[in-house]
This record gives C-alpha cells, structure tokens and sequence, in this order.
C-alpha cells in the first residue's frame, strides 16, 4: 500500500542506524582563508593588490589589504575585547610572535602587521610557518591571559611546595584573581589560577529553547565523558551550572538571574600545563564554545528535514 | 508490545473501524460543493460524538467522526523536554510532506501532536481496512522512532565530547 510505503521511507530518513559524522569535526585553530591567501600570495604569484575583510569566530574580523605597494601585505585584526586582553599581557604575546613584522595598528582595528613579500624566508619551511603564525593571530591574541594563568599556577605552585597544607597562607589557597574577557556580546571566558590547577570557565547563552536542551544533552556528555571512557581519564575535569560558580562569587556585572545562562567549567590540571602540552591545550580549550554551539546546530538540522 | 499497549492499540483499532462507515455528502450550505464536514463544521446534525481513548495523560487519541469524514488526533508520548523537541521535529517533518500521506492533516488539531483526516474519497479510493492498519501501525513504529532519536542524539552529544577531550591527553 503505497501510504504505509511512504510512511516507512520517511521514517527511515530519521533513524539512520549509524552515525553519520561530520567531516568537520574538530574545528581547525588557524583562520583558513587568511592561510590560503597568504599561501598563494606567498608562492611567487605575481604581486597583486589585496583588499578584503574577513571574519572569524567570536566577532574577530581581520583586514587583508596592500596600501602602499603590492608586495607589502597588511594584515590588521579586530577583537571585541583587544582591551582586557591587553591588560593580560596580549602585547607581550604577540610581540614575541611577530615581532619583526608590527606596525602602528591601522584606524579601527587593533594591532597590525607588515608582511614584505620581498623579503620573505627563503626556505619554504620558514614561509609556511610564518602564514601558519599568521592564519593563528586570533589564537595568539586570546592566548594572552591563558599564558598568564599558567605562568601563574607554576609560581603559586612553586610556592605551595614550601607549605604543607595546614600551614599554607591563605593567598596560596585562594589562587590568583580571576581574569575576565568578554569576548562576545553576552559571553565571557572567566580564568583562574590555583596552585594545584587553572580553572576556565566559559559563560555560554542560549538563544532558543531547543539549544538549551541540547545543550544540556551535550554538556551532559562532556561531564560524563571523563568518568565513562578509560582513555579520557586524564582529561580535564568538565562541570556545569546554571548560576554562577563559587569562583566567580567576586566578579561583578553577571547576570545572576540564571536561566539562558550555562556555565561550564575547565579544570585544567597540573599535567595539562606543562610546558610540552600548553601551545597545543591553549588553543584547544579556545574552540570550546564554538565547537560545542556548532555541533548542537549540526545535530538540530539532522534531527529535522 | 508491551501489555498495556496492546488493547489500547485494539481499542484505537474497533473505535477506527466503527467510526469509518462514512458515505458521500454533498453540502447543505453551499450548493455543489462537498467537503469533510468535521472540518466545515456547518451543522451539529452531521457531527457525531467525538470518542477519546487514553492510554494515560501522556498518551491519547480522539476520534472525531461526522457523515462524511473522520478525524484522528493522536498525542504522542513525551517523557521529557527531549523528546518533545523530536516529536515535535518529527511531525514537522510529515506535515510538511502531507501531500504524499493522503490523510495527514497539515495542522494538528490543538492538545494533539498529530492529525489525520479521513473522507469518504479516501475510504472509495482505498482500503478502509487498510487505512486503519496504517494508523495503527504509525502509533506502534512512532515511539520506537522517537526513543531511537533520542539514543542517536545522545550517542552523538557522547561522541562529539569525547573527540573534543581526547587531544588534551
């Protein structure tokens, strides 16, 4: 009978018994087309002039343009909260990541550098890795205050391993300040350091209904992740709430009438600070609330028609 | 199928098959014209009283005879605010692609997450028996679909923080 034919075919669209991936599943830390601009500009195309605006996550936009002559590339970006970071030693960082190459940030944007191409590195190696810094301008720019909080917990560390845990004076138990950026309109990355750990929470809204229940479905998966999976033991320690946390008791300005706020906490761990591992968990722990709203918009769209 | 299920299914089925004795109707308002008149809703000598069968508060279904058409409602089961997001998204999905269903209802009848409308041009055309069968069916396959939902979301949200957590080993 053809209604019931059509009856099972429908349905079937829904329960497709495998998961269907995304091929995007982890999101990428550089911004791809700032890489493959300077990728093709950098490979001895003739010099052409360039002037475009792009946009990466969080409201950072960068501008690509040529002002003087063709072969020299100004790249300008502009982060919502390029203040507070600022203050958290984001002019250290980036000075120590394109030092050569700044310049006087251009008219409304932040900082700003100068790429030669006549006098780029000669190896091709040198050349890629400076694109790649470059594509990683947004990472390096927010990296500030993490690096800050790292620095931070191996000083308070350092200074923990001469108490005992009575004895400890109470700035040592209470850790650092906590460091605040609001990176988007209504959203904040909250960073403190402790001398046993970094805790990073993220404030996150939702904008619908829908969201808030997936959200709570996924966040639910990240808490329990860690306890589940063998191999996810050593993962940093997810939490979450709806009202403030007790470390940012002391934090003024948050919305503490709850509801569309979630906050979920990182407990990074001594072992997630180690030199060896800070560059590459910086820059993971940054996506975070990207990935986490990317993929609740996936599994919306899956879900209907 | 679980115990309670099974004569509520069997009640849908005899109350389906009583209410669908319907005939060929042509309007007492409008001349020519001839329309379900549950929908029209011109006369109360037409309608019949409509029956409700309740597997519990969650679970119901209200049939809605008159001459010339029925109505079927059916409130699908949600337990939490989860799956009421995928009811919802799933019966949005059939009413959109109502044309190929015959009998879906664009609209569920208020209190109801699904709606058919049968007509005495369905019942000519088709099997009546047949047409029972599928709504059957439809209330037996429609939590199931729904429960499977639910896991596939939940396998997901799993899968997609564990890869998140994984490169911080």
């Amino acid at each position: 009978m053809t209604i019931t034919g059509n009856l099972t075919t429908a349905t079937h669209l829904h329960c497709i018994p495998s998961i269907v991936l995304p091929v995007m599943l982890l999101l990428d830390y550089q911004n791809a087309l700032i890489q493959s601009l300077l990728t093709e500009r950098f490979s001895g195309a003739p010099p052409a002039s360039i002037d475009q605006v792009v946009s990466d996550f969080d409201g950072v936009t960068f501008h690509l343009s040529t002002p003087e002559s063709k072969t020299k590339i100004l790249i300008s970006i502009n982060v919502k909260c390029y203040k507070e970071l600022v203050q958290y030693g984001a002019q250290e960082v980036l000075e120590r990541e394109y030092g050569p190459y700044i310049v006087s940030p251009e008219p409304g944007y932040d900082f700003s550098v100068q790429i030669d191409l006549e006098a780029l590195p000669a190896e091709e190696e040198a050349r890629n890795d400076l694109i790649m810094k470059l594509a990683l301008m947004k990472r390096n720019a927010m990296a500030a205050p993490f690096e800050k909080a790292f620095d931070e917990f191996n000083k308070l560390a350092e200074e923990a391993s001469r108490y005992t845990s009575e004895s400890a004076p109470q700035g040592i138990q209470e850790g650092g300040e906590v460091m605040a950026i609001h990176y988007r309109e209504e959203e904040a990355i909250y960073i403190k350091a402790n001398w046993d750990r970094v805790t990073v929470i993220f404030s996150t809204v939702f904008r619908e209904e829908t969201d808030r229940i997936f959200g709570k479905v996924f966040l639910q998966e990240f808490v329990d992740a860690r306890r589940r999976v063998l191999t996810l033991q050593n993962a940093p320690q997810v939490l979450f709430r709806n009202d403030p946390p007790l470390e940012l008791a002391n934090v003024p300005g948050l919305n503490a009438s709850g509801g569309e706020v979630s906050y979920v906490t990182f407990v990074l761990f001594p072992r997630h600070l180690t030199p060896q591992r800070r560059y590459e968990n910086i820059s993971h722990i940054q996506t975070f609330r990207d990935y986490f709203h990317y993929h609740i918009k996936a599994s919306k769209v899956c879900g209907s028609s | 199928m679980s115990q309670s299920l099974r004569p509520y299914l069997q009640a849908v089925r005899s109350s389906l098959t009583a209410a669908l004795t319907i005939s060929n109707f042509a309007s007492q308002t409008s001349e020519r014209h001839n329309c379900p008149e549950i929908e029209a809703n011109s006369s109360p000598e037409i309608l019949l009283n409509p029956l409700h069968i309740s597997r519990n508060e969650n679970e119901k279904v209200k049939i809605e005879p008159s001459y010339n058409s029925v109505r079927i409602s059916i409130r699908i089961k949600q337990a939490d605010e989860i799956e009421h997001i995928l009811v919802h998204k799933f019966t949005r999905f059939l009413t959109q692609r109502a044309e190929s269903f015959f009998i879906l209802r664009r609209k569920p009848v208020e209190g109801y997450d699904i709606s058919f409308l049968i007509t005495n041009f369905h019942t000519e055309k088709m099997l009546t028996h047949k047409l029972i069968d599928f709504v059957i069916e439809f209330m037996e396959e429609v939590d199931k679909e729904i429960s499977e939902m639910k896991l596939f979301l939940n396998a997901r949200a799993r899968f997609v923080a564990e890869s998140f957590l994984t490169p911080f080993d």
